[in-house]
């Protein structure tokens, strides 16, 4: 529908809304136009058709009922909040000052702990290579040189100035075995007592 | 109970007493103000009074709108309870009863929607209008009026009742407030919250839907 001042003015006529000087010049168009006087007609038969079928005004069942319980609901206290610690007003700057101590917390004990793990990560990168290996060896004796080789398939330790070990020498004495039996580990298994 | 028999009074603009009828009599927009000043000052007579006054008024529309007169009943006293606490903010720019209007809109809309929340998945009992049941069928209910309803309103009523409830609600309530409560074009904006032209497009458009539905009464009377 279009509400361009005239529509508008019109539509109230219509509804016999406008009064005064307004009704009187806009009357002087409007009653020349037997269509609109038609319309204004039919508009008061509907209205009237409505307004005597339909009330304007119908009691509540049980009116005075109906106002106790309203003024009952009125009449009592507003129920307080169960008590809890007064809220204080949160400042505006904490609003966001909260958040973003909260997120530079997080990055620095992420930074913390990339910190703490990184000598276990050295620890692996560095871990020497078989080849680049080389053992301490000790030798009992200062006056004996121990070398240490190693190839593809063996590693070799040489000690140079250790005398011949004679061959009369009986490891197994040198040796302590908590066992019933004395072994000797170069006999064979015929040899074992019984 | 109140007694609503009881008169009471305002100091008018001169400061002198004002004696004011507290009976259900004719509502006049003076009358009102003058309880709505004592009711904000907490006199609970004065707004049994507005609420004698009123209830008719609010219970008649709210009761068009949803055609259900246990719920009407209901909401028509939140609307009370809600008027009350907002009697504060009341400034008497409007009418005391466009005003109610406006509150009943509000709490009729927040009805509606609750209850389509609520009734979501559920049985959807609209399917059950007679006009959408094939009268043919077996179980078909009568299609006669209810005694009850045949006796407490007239044959007339029944249909133009029927006829509002297949309009949306915006149309129905523009029809309400402009045929039935003889609010103006201004008021019912203000009631519903637009623009005076809207509300002259939802009325005739609402009217020419209702006329449609209703040739038959329309053309005979």
């Amino acid at each position: 529908m279009n509400t361009n001042p005239d529509e508008a003015k019109l539509a109230l006529w219509l509804e016999d809304e406008l009064h005064g000087d307004e009704l009187k010049s806009f009357e002087q168009w409007v009653l020349t136009q037997p269509e609109h006087i038609a319309a204004r007609e039919g508009i008061r038969h509907w209205k009237q058709m409505i307004s005597t079928t339909l009330p304007e005004s119908e009691e509540p069942p049980y009116p005075d009922f109906f106002n106790s319980r309203i003024i009952q609901a009125i009449s009592q206290p507003v129920t307080a909040a169960p008590a809890m610690p007064a809220a204080k007003a949160t400042p505006f700057w904490k609003s966001w000052l909260m958040p973003a101590s909260a997120f530079a917390g997080m990055v620095l004990a992420f930074w913390v702990g990339t910190q703490t793990s990184q000598p276990e990560v050295r620890q692996t990168v560095s871990v020497p290579s078989k080849t680049e290996f080389q053992p301490i060896v000790y030798t009992p004796d200062g006056e004996v040189n121990a070398v240490w080789t190693s190839g593809a398939d063996a590693s070799v330790i040489v000690l140079e100035g250790v005398n011949p070990i004679p061959d009369a020498t009986d490891f197994t004495e040198t040796v302590y075995m908590d066992t019933d039996h004395e072994i000797d580990s170069t006999a064979g298994r015929d040899s074992l007592p019984h | 109970m109140m007694n609503k028999s009881t008169a009471g009074s305002s100091k008018n603009v001169q400061g002198t007493e004002v004696p004011v009828d507290l009976g259900d009599s004719v509502s006049t927009p003076d009358d009102d103000l003058r309880l709505v000043a004592l009711a904000q000052k907490g006199d609970m007579r004065s707004y049994d009074a507005l609420v004698t006054r009123h209830r008719g008024r609010i219970f008649a529309m709210i009761r068009n709108m949803i055609h259900q007169e246990a719920d009407a009943w209901d909401l028509s006293q939140e609307v009370f309870i809600k008027a009350w606490h907002a009697l504060p903010r009341f400034e008497a720019k409007a009418r005391f009863s466009t005003w109610l209007y406006r509150i009943a809109h509000n709490v009729v809309y927040d009805w509606t929607r609750k209850r389509k929340i609520e009734s979501a998945g559920e049985l959807n009992d609209e399917i059950f209008e007679r006009d959408r049941i094939d009268p043919a069928a077996t179980t078909a209910p009568a299609g006669g009026e209810a005694p009850d309803e045949s006796m407490s309103h007239g044959e007339l009523r029944v249909k133009i009742e029927a006829a509002l409830g297949k309009l949306s609600g915006e149309h129905r309530e523009v029809v309400l407030l402009k045929d039935v409560q003889g609010l103006s074009y201004k008021e019912i904006a203000d009631v519903m919250g637009t623009s005076l032209g809207t509300v002259m497009s939802r009325l005739f458009y609402a009217r020419q839907k209702l006329q449609a539905l209703l040739k038959d009464e329309y053309k005979s009377r």
